[in-house]
């Protein structure tokens, strides 16, 4: 029974790791740039949720409601001011700027909200602390379950509308070819814009998970980066679908490394995403990136 | 802390191109570095003693450095008509540094500290990934150093002492509490509930983790506690489903961890989750400060926790004057944000600075003064502190003393920590019982 518990945890913990990484699987798939802001960006909307839901006084979901359209809108100027112009100085820039920005958005959180340690679970109330009690060995989480199925609905819906839209269209024929694409009128810096105001706002929405599963500060961004770059490393870079599959094996690794012995919880996940890389696929992705 | 991971993506950017993006990281460095020179160039020298005081301000354990800035301006206010020792008149200056929590940093603002700045003393507080670097420069550099905040052994075994060292350093003191003020505070603040005295606990694979599985856990069990231990967890584990499992399946009623913060709010909400729930939860680590177990929402009040001081402690500050409770009640006032333990120790290393200054007739004479340090006898707001007595002649072993988060009634704050034993200090009042938690 333990077995099944930990699979199913696992599954659940796949959801918010899915999350996280859908913004960064979005980013690499359309502009080539790998974001290690992207941890502490998702830092910065749960810090925006969180300062919503206590001066306002609401659920941390309605707070994430209303945090999202600043979110998007700073993903959308964060590409015209940062991204676009770090993307002109070849492809080591863009990876330096986004490193550079992690650190600013850490300091500027500290100056701004000090390091004291916040969470959402608190204001969320029997979300973060509630479950469906199967058997004595089986709880059901309904925070997990509600990430998952966020997760599910985010990837899945984008995943969607990139193959069906025109809109998505758009974007997966920029990136294919910027340059193509714009000889026949679709210009890469709006898809780029639109693209990274998707991942800044997705970004938000697994922050905000994060911030009811746990607690957050301004320097709890990094740790979050290396689960999420696995996933979409696990998945296959640039695929949405993949990316869910690669946070749930991940997740699912974790829990089942860790009814083994707690020691292998997390080397658990690095092993699988090590077996990845050294697999054929693995190869060729890094053949493919060098080329 | 800052995990950049290893991209296994090559880049297409030309040598030139690199070439020029690190030329420019070194240029933005040595600008920096100017400017710093220049800063601090500016300060006279002559007869100063200047005091290097090293803490954690930004980074993952900012949250100790937080009342630094209050308790500096104490210190700063107190040694601004300078200090007069063997009838010459000396001025103080204190430069603070910020270690980024992280040893590298620390290590590098020790550096800095002790060659450009040319410290005379070195203070430093809270995490071994900070002070003990701190200490391992001033040891190389011949510079004396009095740290705190870094439960002793990790300071003492940390650095390379071995368990038969007498004194195993010449500049560098420290004065906290040790595995053994736990395991008082422990055994005297358990049998407060009744329990089948099954403790499970969560020990992480760090520093503090691996010296408490080794240190503590025989002690607790020769206490006739039996000690359910899943094995050492990751820092940074996103689900404990396992080792709930393990504590239910072995009825555990007295829980115990030393985790870092998001770790504990990450197990505590699933332990609700799948319906565990010890009678004692005692943490350590995590929950010294008011805001981390505020963080928890409902889940938190009710939460044993362990404090190395608090405004309730009968002491008053030697260079300042400042009791324990002006010391709170001032910081509550000027920072308008509740009391932290670490006003009482940081303060102390300041009482312990002085004192060391005072007792020899010329402060500038480095091996003098950590000579000095070695029999001081201090009056801090921590207790009295008195080297030579042990455990060893670099350490004075300071009380932790067993206590509980609990709701208050219509007050600013939301929660107070109140004592429930005072077994390593019997001079510091018992303000209440444990009780069971959620009772």
């Amino acid at each position: 029974m333990n077995w099944i518990n930990a699979v199913v945890q696992g599954l659940l913990l796949g959801g918010l790791y899915a999350l996280f990484a859908c913004g960064l699987s979005l980013l690499f798939g359309v502009m080539r740039i790998i974001n290690l802001a992207h941890g502490d960006i998702a830092v910065l909307g749960a810090f925006l949720v969180w300062s919503i839901t206590t001066r306002a006084n609401v659920s941390p979901l309605l707070g994430l409601a209303l945090a999202l359209p600043v979110m998007l809108a700073l993903g959308y100027a964060l590409q015209y001011t940062v991204l676009a112009r770090s993307l002109r100085g070849g492809t080591l820039t863009p990876l330096l700027v986004t490193f550079g920005l992690s650190i600013v958005i850490q300091n500027g959180l500290l100056q701004a909200y000090s390091p004291d340690v916040r969470s959402l679970g608190g204001s969320a109330g029997t979300l973060s602390t509630g479950s469906w009690h199967l058997t004595a060995q089986l709880s059901i989480p309904y925070l997990g379950v509600l990430t998952l199925a966020t997760a599910v609905l985010m990837l899945g819906g984008l995943q969607l509308c990139l193959r069906h839209t025109g809109w998505g269209r758009e974007m997966r024929a920029t990136a294919l070819d910027s340059d193509t694409a714009a000889l026949v009128g679709v210009p890469a810096s709006a898809v780029y814009a639109r693209a990274t105001a998707i991942a800044v706002g997705v970004a938000t929405v697994a922050g905000t998970f994060l911030a009811v599963h746990s607690t957050f500060d301004p320097s709890s961004g990094p740790t979050q980066l290396i689960f999420a770059f696995e996933a979409v490393v696990i998945g296959g870079l640039g695929s949405l679908w993949g990316t869910l599959t690669g946070g749930i094996v991940l997740g699912v690794a974790q829990t089942i490394g860790a009814t083994i012995d707690p020691q292998y919880s997390i080397l658990a996940g690095h092993l699988d995403f090590l077996g990845i890389l050294a697999s054929p696929r693995g190869r060729s992705l890094i053949t493919r990136s060098t080329t | 802390m800052i995990n950049s991971p290893e991209i296994p993506l090559s880049f297409s950017a030309s040598r030139r191109s690199l070439l020029r993006a690190l030329g420019a990281g070194v240029t933005g460095l040595g600008l920096a570095a100017c400017g710093k020179l220049a800063d601090d160039g500016a300060q006279a020298t002559g007869s100063t003693l200047k005091i290097g005081f090293v803490s954690p301000r930004t980074g993952p354990a900012a949250s100790f450095g937080e009342p630094d800035g209050y308790v500096l301006s104490l210190a700063r206010k107190a040694f601004a008509g300078g200090l007069t020792i063997g009838g010459t008149r000396y001025d103080l200056q204190i430069i603070d540094r910020d270690g980024q929590s992280n040893p590298q940093r620390g290590a590098q603002v020790a550096n800095d500290l002790i060659n450009s700045d040319g410290v005379d003393l070195m203070l430093a507080t809270s995490t071994p990934e900070t002070v003990n670097p701190v200490s391992d420069a001033c040891e190389a550099a011949g510079v004396p150093c009095i740290s705190t905040v870094v439960p002793w052994e990790a300071w003492y075994f940390g650095r390379g002492a071995k368990p038969e060292d007498k004194q195993a350093f010449k500049y560098t003191y420290h004065f906290c509490f040790g595995v053994e003020q736990f395991h008082q505070a422990y055994t005297h603040l358990w049998p407060q509930v009744p329990t089948n005295k099954k403790v499970g606990v969560m020990w992480p694979n760090d520093s503090d983790g691996n010296a408490i599985r080794a240190a503590l856990g025989p002690l607790l069990a020769k206490d006739g506690y039996t000690i359910v231990d899943p094995g050492a967890y990751t820092d940074g584990t996103n689900d404990f489903s396992a080792q709930i499992a393990k504590f239910k399946a072995e009825g555990v009623e007295i829980f115990n961890t030393f985790p870092i913060p998001p770790d504990f709010a990450t197990f505590w909400r699933q332990a609700a989750q799948q319906g565990f729930r010890p009678r004692i939860a005692q943490i350590a680590k995590t929950g010294l400060f008011p805001s981390q177990v505020e963080a928890l929402g409902d889940i938190g009040a009710g939460l044993a926790s362990a404090a190395y001081w608090t405004p309730t402690y009968p002491y008053t500050s030697a260079l300042t004057k400042v009791s324990s409770k002006e010391l709170a009640d001032g910081y509550q006032n000027e920072a308008g944000k509740q009391w932290s333990q670490q006003l009482g120790p940081s303060l102390a290393l300041f009482d312990v600075a002085a004192a060391a200054l005072r007792a020899v007739a010329n402060p500038k004479d480095r091996a003098a003064v950590a000579k000095a340090i070695g029999t001081l006898d201090v009056q801090t707001p921590v207790g009295r502190l008195r080297w030579g007595k042990g455990p060893n002649g670099n350490v004075v072993a300071t009380p932790i003393l067993g206590g509980q988060w609990v709701r208050t009634t219509g007050g600013k704050y939301p929660l107070d920590f109140v004592l429930c034993e005072n077994s390593s200090d019997p001079n510091v009042p018992v303000a209440a019982q444990l009780k069971a938690y959620g009772a």
